[in-house]
């Protein structure tokens, strides 16, 4: 079971002035349960990518296989609703597709529209309000009553709702404030140790490398890398070239060896770094 | 994405794309008079080969016609069958129960299908041949004279340029939201009728709300840049009229005189 695009090719306006080809021949497989950052600069074919993944666009060449649900350029099935239930899709700013007079309506939404008994709907509702940092009380007031960072947990909280067992997220951070940012990406670090797989777009290095697994690097509509987080933040030149920063503790890292220091560079967390160097310092 | 074209600026080299924006509005506004001169099926024929001459000339394709045409749909079944069924002059051809058909109705129809078709395509080939910028500039030219009686040319050249400007965006933001409620499982096209009207509910309000957001954030970014529509502003771009100009209005002038005067005779 995997998430597997073959040969994906897919062309926005084809036969018109403003056609434009966004993904060139992408091959990927995505293993269930894994934790993936997928980074790569403004139009490098990152969320023309992850709109196959819940069947929003079809392929206009190859073939994409999400757990066994099979589409390629002429061949869908007859219902995605049951694709779009297993892959829950978190666009860029969420906070603009709230619409309903509360929260738990909003909230509810999803899940309703998959069949689920409104009873159980509401008691999900309950759950994952807290999940995303807010609590039952919100349930009643106006989504447009919140702060920008609160609409996004309550649009969050939507998709979470529908207990996917795929999560694709698209910046779900970009804008919160920094506790913010963090609080999430440990929400969904939580959500995949309980066994779904959370794919992530991303621009900030530091959350790839504390939070994820893999990371899957994409360059003018190609995917140029597919390697564990480690593996990619030991490419620095290959980085420079796409001028993806490292992250801090990596770049840190890496000064301190040009000065005669010799610390693993695949180190992500910051007490471990201090212990080491401390342990370099004094012998 | 297909259903975007219309209205959109096509950003390709043309015959009528380099003409003068003051030239394509009063055009456009002829012809659109013209069309409602009943010259009998010869004047449409000569009218239509008209359009159909400038759209080549402006290399515009046939599946974007096709495209700025399926909004339209509804409107022009709905017009259709009103008028094939309430008007009732001439002999009748048929009749199905009460209804009877009759043949200056099926007439009238075509008349107001082919009305309707000129005045889409017409439409379209001056959006998709010039920039907005150009159009409210040729339309605050054509407006300058009323500027003596006190009409607020330069703000509504600016309302119309606005207005232009924000349909391709809104209708890009119709597209995301439409994306994300069918994330949330929503279905445009299936479904009970009570799902559906809850779908479009789930479009409509996000679509306002972004929709005011951005007119409240472009109102503060002209006012923090001291924006005065009363203020003396020269232009960087000036129009020139050419003899290409010249020719097309002659072309114009000369098609709408020729239809107007045969209304009359016939």
């Amino acid at each position: 079971m995997s998430i597997t695009f073959k040969q994906v090719e897919h062309t926005y306006s084809q036969d018109t002035p403003f056609s434009y080809h966004a993904l060139k021949g992408v091959n990927l497989n995505i293993e269930t349960g894994h934790m993936t950052a997928l980074i790569g600069h403004t139009g490098s074919g990152k969320s023309t990518l992850i709109q196959h993944i819940n069947g929003l666009l079809q392929p206009t060449a190859g073939e994409v296989d999400i757990e066994d649900v099979i589409i390629t350029a002429t061949d869908k099935p007859k219902s995605l609703k049951p694709l779009r239930k297993k892959a829950g899709l978190v666009f860029q700013f969420p906070e603009y597709q709230l619409f309903e007079e509360t929260i738990l309506k909003d909230i509810i939404f999803g899940p309703k529209n998959f069949g689920m008994d409104e009873e159980k709907t509401i008691e999900i509702a309950k759950e994952t309000i807290k999940l995303v940092g807010l609590d039952e009380s919100y349930l009643d007031k106006s989504p447009f009553d919140l702060s920008g960072g609160q609409k996004r947990r309550v649009a969050i909280a939507g998709i979470l709702a529908m207990d996917p067992d795929i999560l694709v997220l698209d910046e779900p951070t970009a804008g919160l404030d920094p506790q913010g940012a963090k609080e999430m990406i440990a929400l969904f670090k939580k959500i995949n140790d309980q066994g779904k797989t959370v794919i992530l777009v991303s621009h900030d290095m530091n959350q790839v490398l504390q939070y994820c697994d893999d990371v899957v690097v994409m360059n003018k509509g190609k995917v140029e890398r597919h390697v564990k987080v480690d593996e990619l933040f030991k490419e620095t030149d290959y980085l420079t070239s796409l001028s993806i920063d490292l992250p801090i503790i990596t770049s840190f890292i890496l000064e301190l060896n040009k000065n005669g220091f010799h610390i693993d560079p695949s180190i992500k967390d910051i007490n471990e770094l201090i212990e080491v160097l401390g342990g370099e310092i004094n012998g | 994405m297909d259903s975007m074209m219309f209205g959109k600026y096509i950003p390709i080299n043309s015959y009528v794309h380099k003409l003068d924006p003051r030239l394509k509005i009063g055009a456009l506004i002829l012809l659109l008079v013209t069309v409602f001169f009943d010259a009998g099926f010869i004047g449409y024929a000569i009218l239509s080969i008209f359009v159909l001459i400038i759209s080549i000339l402006a290399k515009m394709k046939i599946s974007q016609i096709l495209n700025a045409m399926k909004p339209m749909l509804f409107m022009m079944a709905f017009l259709m069958i009103f008028n094939l069924l309430f008007i009732q002059n001439g002999t009748i051809i048929f009749s199905i129960g009460f209804i009877h058909i009759y043949d200056q109705a099926v007439v009238q129809t075509i008349y107001i299908f082919i009305r309707l078709l000129l005045i889409i395509i017409m439409t379209s080939i001056l959006t998709a041949t010039t920039k907005p910028l150009d159009l409210t500039l040729g339309i605050e030219y054509l407006l300058a004279p009323f500027k003596k009686i006190g009409f607020p040319t330069h703000e509504v050249a600016m309302i119309i340029s606005i207005a232009l400007r924000f349909i391709p965006t809104l209708l890009e933001e119709t597209q995301r939201i439409m994306k994300a409620q069918a994330s949330r499982g929503v279905d445009y096209s299936e479904g009970t009728t009570k799902e559906k009207i809850l779908s479009i509910v789930s479009l409509i309000i996000p679509l306002f709300i972004s929709a005011f957001q951005r007119a409240e954030d472009l109102a503060n970014a002209m006012e923090s840049r001291n924006y005065n529509p009363e203020a003396p502003r020269t232009r960087y771009k000036q129009l020139h009229w050419q003899l290409s100009d010249s020719i097309s209005l002659i072309a114009t002038v000369g098609v709408s005189a020729c239809i107007i005067v045969m209304s009359f005779i016939l």
